[in-house]
């Protein structure tokens, strides 16, 4: 008869869809009740305290062998995914923080020699900056009176948009979600590949975060030597004296990777590149 | 199925748990007791669902391995439940690969059958459950939903954590979970009256026996 029963059981149970059906079809009441009654039925009995005393045993000697002492395998951890992260060693962190200012002298040298190359044929800065979207930079021919003014925004626009698509990345990656296509791909593009992205990021906003003010000035000192040479942007005057040499401005470009600091040698160059440019014209 | 449906009973000692446990990996021995107390009687339930009589002798088994591993362990209290439950998941696996290479006699399967008749009203029917009789039907139900419901009700751990012990997605253990439940409270005759058609039919068999 049981066998009977819990065949009848089986078409109603295949009726009910559990995983909409929050409170189900079946009294909340009972269910809690029958939970708590197999609970305290199925934990019950006693305990026997050999069992108990086997396994304090086995402790003591797992102790005293350093057993105890063993990595931490990723069956073992058991914490909250947030907790996860804020227990990041600092060995991670710290080269989280490495790599992050590493790429970002990278991409700025990248961002020197595009505009020394180009900018050394003409004063046009639109052609400067093939990067950055025309559109984007409204008050890219302004006078060097706004120089000072316009230099955050035209600098970085492409850099800002790339900031907000990294932040909306570090949002959702850790939920399994997908950024939309089209800012995935301009972030895939912008990153130079689809596994550099996490890096990149790092990157990106480490350097928006830190630094706020730097992309700006890599994309002035050009114009800050087309005016003058005196470099209304501080650091780029500095770059000015040793460009004298001018024509080994590109030559500086094509090595940035002074291992000391490699942003700060590519600002130089972009300084250089830039500063060549002008007095060629 | 509820999110918030766990017995507190079970989860009242986490806090508890927890302490004892970052205490005995920093080798409390007494500490290592206390949590044992605290979790041994939901893995002993867990494994008396699974492997039957010889949940004991697993429940040593696993408990030499939770000894030995304890400090590879990272989490809280119910994150240890979880931890715990797995070692005592992969021991009673064991067991019973060694058990299906030397068959024993008598299954669970034909007792699940001689189920005795149902109670006349709901209440009696919980109060009156045995440990035995919770156990027969427990292990009457199929694999899936037997051990989600021993993990969830049981050991105590959310859908989450039940799902990583069996290694499925939380989905398809709260679906196993809440069928095996309702299966239980099926043949239990405590089913509410909402299922009206499965309800009457049950009471119609109790009836005619």
């Amino acid at each position: 008869m049981g066998e009977r029963l819990s065949g009848d059981g089986v078409p109603g149970r295949r009726r009910v869809h559990p995983d909409d059906a929050v409170s189900g079809p079946w009294d909340r009441r009972d269910d809690t009740a029958l939970e708590t009654v197999l609970a305290a039925v199925l934990r019950g009995g006693d305990l026997a305290p050999e069992a108990e005393q086997r396994a304090v045993a086995a402790f003591r000697a797992a102790r005293g062998g350093g057993a105890h002492r063993a990595r931490t395998r990723r069956r073992d951890d058991w914490r909250l995914p947030a907790e996860r992260r804020t227990g990041r060693p600092v060995k991670t962190t710290f080269a989280a923080v490495f790599a992050s200012l590493t790429l970002g002298g990278v991409a700025v040298a990248a961002i020197g020699s595009a505009g020394s190359s180009t900018g050394g044929g003409g004063a046009d800065r639109k052609t400067a900056h093939p990067s950055v979207s025309a559109p984007a930079r409204p008050g890219g021919e302004t006078s060097s009176a706004s120089s000072g003014g316009a230099g955050p925004t035209d600098g970085s626009a492409a850099a800002q948009d790339t900031e907000a698509h990294c932040r909306a990345y570090e949002q959702v990656k850790d939920r399994g979600e997908a950024l939309d296509a089209t800012a995935w791909q301009q972030l895939v593009a912008a990153a130079g590949g689809e596994g550099k992205v996490a890096a990149y990021c790092a990157a990106q906003l480490a350097r928006a975060t830190t630094s706020p003010s730097r992309s700006g000035d890599t994309g002035k000192p050009g114009e800050g030597a087309a005016d003058a040479g005196t470099g209304t942007a501080g650091n780029t005057g500095t770059s000015g004296n040793t460009g004298m040499s001018g024509n080994t401005g590109t030559s500086g470009n094509g090595n940035p990777g002074n291992d000391a600091n490699d942003a700060d040698g590519a600002d130089n160059g972009a300084g250089n590149g830039q500063a060549s440019g002008g007095k060629g014209q | 199925m509820g999110q918030a449906r766990q017995p507190r009973r079970v989860q009242t000692y986490d806090g508890e748990l927890g302490t004892a446990v970052a205490l005995a990996q920093e080798g409390d021995e007494t500490a290592f007791a206390v949590a044992y107390r605290i979790v041994q009687p939901g893995l002993l339930g867990y494994l008396r669902g699974f492997v039957g009589e010889d949940a004991e002798d697993v429940a040593s088994d696993a408990w030499l391995e939770i000894a030995r591993d304890l400090g590879r362990f990272k989490g809280d209290g119910a994150g240890f439940r979880g931890w715990t439950a797995t070692i005592a998941r992969h021991r009673a696996l064991d067991h019973l690969r060694r058990q299906r290479v030397r068959p024993r006699s008598g299954g669970t399967e034909q007792d699940v059958l001689d189920l005795p008749s149902l109670h006349s009203t709901d209440d009696q029917a919980l109060e009156t459950l045995s440990t035995e009789r919770a156990l027969e039907l427990v292990r009457g139900l199929p694999k899936d939903q037997a051990e989600a419901v021993l993990l969830r009700v049981v050991v105590g751990l959310d859908g989450t954590a039940a799902a990583r012990v069996l290694g499925k997605r939380p989905g398809a253990v709260r679906t196993a979970a809440y069928r095996g439940l309702k299966r239980l409270a099926h043949q239990l005759g405590v089913e509410g009256q909402v299922a009206g058609v499965t309800d009457e039919t049950s009471r119609t068999l109790g009836e005619s026996k």
